[in-house]
Formats: C-alpha cells, sequence, structure tokens
C-alpha cells in the first residue's frame, strides 16, 4: 500500500513538474516572440486622450500564456513598431524615433519588460478580459489570440523620455 | 579646514560655470492658425486695399470673436502640445496684446510731450509672429444623417516656407456624435502623428544647423555695389566666402544675386557661436556685418525677422 502511495506521489510531483516547465518554456517562447516581433498590433479605436485603443493578436500553444503576452506585446509595439489605422482612425508612429535604440538600451528594456515589470503600469485589458470567438484562432500547432487592450501612451512617453530613452518634444531648447 | 573651504569654493566654481559656459538653443515659438481656406469657408476674410490692388486677408480676429468651434480646436491643440512641453504662444492673446500696445503707444508723451518713434517698417511689421505656424483646417463632410470631419494640420516654417510637419486625414463618419466631439477627437488623433514630425525636424536642426534666409541689399547713397572690388575680389565674392566659412559643412545656396542684391536660402547656420551661446539669423549675420566694417570699413544695416530671416543693407546705418 505504502509503495503505491509512493508511486502516486512520484507521479504527481513528475506531472506537475512537467506543467510548470512547459508553462515557463510557453512564457520564455512568448518572449522570444515579442523580441522577433512575431505579434501584429492595429488601432481599434480613438481612445480617451493620452490613450491608445489596440488590438494585439499574439502566438502559443497555450492561450493564457497569450493572453498574459498581450499586454507586454502591446507596449513594446508602441514603442518600437507603431500601428497602422483603419478608415476614419489613423495610425500612429513608433514612440522610440531611433530605430537601434532597443540594442542600445537593452538593460533598461530588459527590466522594463520583464515579467510584471515597469510596463505593466501603462497598460490594462479593455473589457473583461474575455476573447471573442473570432478573436481566438488556432493556427497549424498554436493558438492566435486577439486581445484589445488600452495603453496610457501619455504616461508612458513621459516615463521613457524621464529615463531619457526617448527625446522629448523640446529637448535641446 | 582651509582644505574643506578650497574645495567648497572650487565646487560652486565649477557649478557656476558650467551654468554660464552652456546654453540651451532659442526655442522657436509655435502658434496654431486657422488657415486661408478654412476663413474663406466661414467668412472670415476681410479686404484690404494695397495701394490700389485690391485682395483678402483672413480676418483672424473676427473667426476667435464669433467661431467657438476654432477656440475648441486651438485650446485642445495648445493644451496639448503644452503636455508634451512645449507651450504654444495663443494667436487670440497676440493680437489683443498688439491692439493694447498700439494703444498705449498712441497715447505715450515724454514730458516734453515728445511721442515715441516709428519707423515705417516698424508699423509693417506690428504683426502677430511666431517661427513655425501651425496651419489648421477641417471641413464637415454629410452623407445623409452621417457626419464626419476631414481635418489637417500643417507645420510651416515662417522663413523657408517649408512644411516641417503635417497629418491629416477623415474620421469615421457618425450619426450621433456632436460636432465638438468629433473635432475634439481629430485633434487627438492626429496630433502625435504631428508631433513625431516635429520631433524629426528638430533633430535635423540640432545635426545639421538653423535653416535661415539671408538677403543682402544695397542702400542708395552706398559709392558702389556688389560688384566693386575690394582687394581684388568682388564684394558678392567676399560675403559668399563669409558664408561658406560660417555655415555648417559650408551648406547654402545662392538663389539670386545682383549687383544690387543677393539672396541666399537654405543657410545652415550653427545653433551655438565659438563660446557656446546659441545663435540666431541676426547675431549670426552680426558676424559679418563686423567683417565688412573690420576689414573693408562698410557700413551696413541689419534687420531680423525672427529666428530664421535677417536682411543686411549695404552703405550706411
Amino acid at each position: 500500500m505504502k509503495t503505491v502511495v509512493k508511486t502516486c506521489s512520484l507521479a504527481i510531483l513528475i506531472m506537475l513538474g512537467f506543467s510548470i516547465t512547459a508553462s515557463a518554456q510557453a512564457g520564455r517562447k512568448a518572449d522570444k516572440d515579442t523580441k522577433t516581433w512575431r505579434y501584429e498590433i492595429e488601432g481599434v479605436g480613438i481612445g480617451i486622450q493620452g490613450t491608445y485603443l489596440v488590438k494585439v493578436w499574439s502566438y502559443s500553444k497555450k492561450p493564457d500564456v497569450a493572453l498574459d503576452q498581450a499586454k507586454k506585446n502591446a507596449v513594446h509595439g508602441i514603442v518600437f513598431k507603431g500601428f497602422s489605422g483603419r478608415p476614419g482612425m489613423p495610425g500612429q508612429r513608433a514612440l522610440a524615433s531611433n530605430p537601434f535604440v532597443e540594442q542600445e538600451r537593452a538593460d533598461f528594456f530588459k527590466k522594463f519588460f520583464a515579467d510584471r515589470g515597469p510596463y505593466m503600469k501603462f497598460v490594462y485589458e479593455s473589457g473583461d478580459g474575455s476573447v471573442a470567438a473570432e478573436d481566438r484562432m488556432k493556427v497549424a500547432k498554436e493558438y492566435k489570440i486577439g486581445v484589445i487592450v488600452s495603453v496610457n501612451v501619455a504616461a508612458l512617453r513621459q516615463y521613457l523620455e524621464d529615463e531619457g530613452v526617448i527625446k522629448g518634444l523640446a529637448s535641446g531648447f | 579646514m582651509k582644505n574643506g573651504i578650497k574645495i567648497i569654493f572650487i565646487i560652486a566654481l565649477s557649478i557656476l560655470s558650467g551654468n554660464t559656459g552652456f546654453s540651451q538653443a532659442k526655442k522657436p515659438t509655435l502658434m496654431v492658425v486657422p488657415s486661408d481656406v478654412w476663413c474663406t469657408k466661414n467668412g472670415y476674410m476681410a479686404d484690404f486695399d494695397n495701394q490700389g490692388t485690391k485682395f483678402k486677408i483672413p480676418d483672424y480676429k473676427k473667426a476667435f470673436q464669433e467661431n467657438s468651434d476654432l477656440l475648441l480646436a486651438v485650446s485642445k491643440i495648445n493644451e496639448l502640445m503644452a503636455e508634451r512641453g512645449f507651450p504654444l504662444k495663443n494667436l487670440e492673446s497676440s493680437l489683443k496684446s498688439l491692439q493694447d500696445q498700439a494703444a498705449e503707444d498712441a497715447m505715450l508723451t515724454s514730458k516734453s510731450g515728445a511721442d515715441i518713434n516709428e519707423t515705417p517698417i516698424d508699423v509693417l511689421k506690428k504683426v502677430a509672429r511666431a517661427d513655425i505656424w501651425i496651419q489648421m483646417t477641417w471641413t464637415v463632410n454629410q452623407t445623409g444623417p452621417k457626419k464626419s470631419i476631414t481635418f489637417v494640420l500643417q507645420g510651416l516654417d515662417a522663413y523657408t516656407d517649408k512644411q516641417v510637419a503635417g497629418a491629416s486625414g477623415t474620421g469615421t463618419p457618425s450619426f450621433t456624435a456632436e460636432f465638438p466631439v468629433l473635432l475634439e477627437e481629430a485633434v487627438i488623433s492626429h496630433i502625435d502623428n504631428f508631433n513625431a514630425q516635429l520631433v524629426k525636424h528638430f533633430d535635423d536642426l540640432f545635426a545639421n544647423g538653423r535653416e535661415v534666409i539671408l538677403r543682402i541689399k544695397t542702400f542708395s547713397s552706398f559709392s558702389g555695389d556688389l560688384e566693386s572690388e575690394y582687394g581684388g575680389e568682388e564684394l558678392g565674392t567676399i560675403i559668399e566666402d563669409w558664408l561658406a566659412a560660417n555655415t555648417v559643412q559650408g551648406r547654402f545656396g545662392t538663389t539670386d544675386a545682383t549687383e544690387s542684391m543677393m539672396l541666399f536660402e537654405q543657410v545652415r547656420i550653427p545653433l551655438y557661436d565659438a563660446n557656446g551661446r546659441a545663435v540666431d539669423a541676426r547675431s549670426w549675420a552680426r558676424g559679418l556685418q563686423k567683417m565688412l566694417k573690420d576689414k573693408y570699413q562698410i557700413d551696413s544695416k541689419l534687420m531680423m525677422k525672427g529666428l530664421g530671416q535677417a536682411q543686411l543693407v549695404i552703405g550706411e546705418k
């Protein structure tokens, strides 16, 4: 009997370990995707003053990871990529006009985009976090999930200006 | 003890020298103004008779007094720019200041009853000024019950006449939204792209110098002309040589040159002089004026228009 309990406990522990490792791996893969620009970002509407309302499409084998990564991708996209508009709504340029700033300030961005890092201060999900059926797609072996998030771009810009990452409008004068 | 005082003295001296030795570039002034198209469409143009030739000029004062939408759009742009640390000059206030100043000047006399001096040029120059004009236009489009706004924002350099920034587009048609809401939305959605281009323009300014225009003219009382030779060189060539030596990477274009006038455009002047002081077109052209006086005993009169245009009239002061 004791042997059976021991074996079961061991099996559960191993399964838990695998699950945590798989989840961590999925998270690492999602971070890698962010760094290699593997996400899509588009404007969905004009938010309140100082905010951008964007839809971010992220990829992952685990839908939860894709959902979590959406916020990071949204901030990453607004800082480095900008986004296209749609009829009636103009797209926006990236906050960083220097295309090499990500490499030049690699240490800053490593901390900034760390899990639960400072980027979280500037982004929040729009609505209750639920994803519409048409925004959840299975592409080959992974999910492509579209989430609408709101980014407080005025505060984000101010933070990056204060940290000397991007130049302000009045810099040098 | 003595060492401590010495250290404090050195630190204080270094802070002071740091403050005085470094100065920032002269900040351009920006002002939002409705475009001529908008003024014409909304009936804010006034007839002006210039020595027999009639033409229309925008009546900004009337527009600000009568159109609350204009006030909303200008105020929103001013607010958003101030948030970015770049407060704008307000056209309405500038017009009021000019009016007040004119009334004050008319009443001003000394104890002996003397009026203030004012040349015809001074009178001509009494207009609202900015280094970059933010020209704004909007039109309302209506399809059935749906309304949308086409919004255009242009940043125009007052001296080079170049468009240095711009943003434009048509908003989403709406059944219900009120017009001021659509207008506010249009401003909010375009201002960031406009500012991104403005930042690029300022980056170029810091990298390649301020772009200015220099006009050289001659008074009829001047005994020579720009083709007169001084030390074996024509005066025009002497001026061009000075420009080549005193512009960023020798960048300037001679747009026009005759015996009585020269026009230099796309002149890139450094933002700071050798002493680290901020430079504008006038302080830069003063170098040319000084060179002509010191080396060739030629007097000249230097005039300015904002940060980016200077005019040197050779012959006398």
